[in-house]
């Protein structure tokens, strides 16, 4: 199988594409790509401050070293939410990228903010820990990018990721979430601009790609993941996929295409928190800072 | 004499290794029937040996050993 574009042989077929890559041109290709999503919706320009959120996982840490090769100034922020194990292990892939590189990267505890990691809050507030968990992340990711003067927090969510939450979100027609969903959410007071610059590269690339630059990622999984309907939803689009190639990127443009028809939700009236001064869209304390006044009322005097 | 009647036919295996599963299959198939017929999406995985893809076309020879990557992700 010779690649599309050179002579050399290829080791990798995206059928969606109808492309054969050799690694150096699957390499180009990924980084045009997320570069094209880039100037497409507007994320960031060269000259400003892009934080990524990453994991240690394939698609935060692969958008970080593409980011950094197409010249743009972007930091890290790894989160530790004190999953047992997996953050520890997840957070050394985080640190040994950053450390091979020379690049900044914030660590921030779950321990140290809230004052307990997520195992403990679980077992305390009860619920699901993905809810916890991404109330903490959303809460901390915008604050620490905000406080850090960023223009943009950069999330490494891929073509998958979007195809199986658009998925989820048309077989309920949730017309707020739709309206939501979009590669860019612009800021607004105390809130910073997000950006998803993989919205066009599936996982199986994103793979390929770490393979091909040398990029250690976390390979399992976090334990809580087992059994969450994204994974099933994923699994379904696999298959579709599979019968009809480019079904998930057919899918996730032609909804970008007509995502203005999808009426946006009168704006939320924020207020600041009274106790972080954060946006909150209730009254009284932010999510977070209840997740937090809870943690310390459990707390042992 | 492989193949041959009256002989044992020798059984040309392949070993994949996903995760902590090894699943060994007959060889004298390029690697994408091989995953198919083991029951995986050949999308869903990369076929990789000493750290370097091996494309799905590539016909593996008795013995050999690849290992699966899973690329889905996330909860």
């Amino acid at each position: 199988m010779r690649c599309t574009f050179c002579e050399k042989d290829a080791v990798l077929r995206l059928r969606h594409a109808n492309l054969r890559l050799c690694p150096e041109h699957l390499v180009s290709r990924v980084e045009k790509e997320a570069e094209k999503a880039v100037r497409e919706f507007r994320m960031f320009v060269p000259e400003e401050k892009i934080l990524v959120a990453v994991s240690g996982g394939k698609d935060s840490l692969g958008l970080w070293q593409i980011l950094t090769k197409l010249g743009y100034r972007a930091d890290g922020l790894y989160l530790d939410l004190g999953i047992s194990g997996y953050s520890q292990r997840s957070r050394e892939y985080a640190e040994a990228f950053a450390r091979g590189r020379s690049l900044r990267l914030f660590v921030v505890r779950a321990e140290d903010e809230v004052g307990a990691g997520l195992d403990e809050i679980t077992e305390v507030l009860r619920g699901s820990p993905c809810s916890h968990c991404g109330t903490i992340k959303r809460y901390l990711m915008n604050r620490v990018a905000w406080e850090g003067g960023y223009a943009a927090l950069a999330t490494g969510h891929n073509l998958d990721d979007e195809a199986a939450t658009l998925l989820g979100n048309t077989l309920r027609w949730d017309l707020p979430y739709l309206a939501r969903q979009y590669p860019v959410l612009p800021e607004g007071r105390k809130l910073v601009r997000k950006v998803k610059p993989l919205v066009y590269l599936s996982e199986r690339e994103m793979v390929a790609y770490c393979l091909i630059e040398g990029i250690r990622y976390i390979y399992e999984e976090c334990p809580h993941s087992r059994g969450a309907r994204s994974l099933f939803l994923k699994a379904i689009l696999n298959r579709l996929e599979d019968e009809s190639p480019s079904t998930k990127i057919t899918f996730l443009k032609s909804f970008l295409r007509v995502h203005t028809i999808f009426p946006k939700a009168p704006e939320e009236e924020l207020r600041d928190c009274p106790s972080c001064g954060m946006p909150s869209g209730a009254e009284g304390l932010c999510r977070f800072c209840r997740i937090k006044e809870r943690m310390r009322e459990r707390a042992p005097a | 004499m492989e193949g041959e009647v009256g002989y044992t036919q020798k059984l040309l295996m392949v070993t994949l290794r996903k995760r902590d599963q090894a699943l060994t299959v007959p060889s004298g198939k390029n690697l994408e029937k091989l995953l198919r017929e083991a029951g995986i999406l050949p999308d869903t995985v990369l076929v990789v040996r000493d750290g370097k893809i091996v494309p799905l076309d590539y016909r593996p020879q008795d013995g050999e050993e690849f290992e699966l990557i899973d690329v889905i992700s996330g909860g």
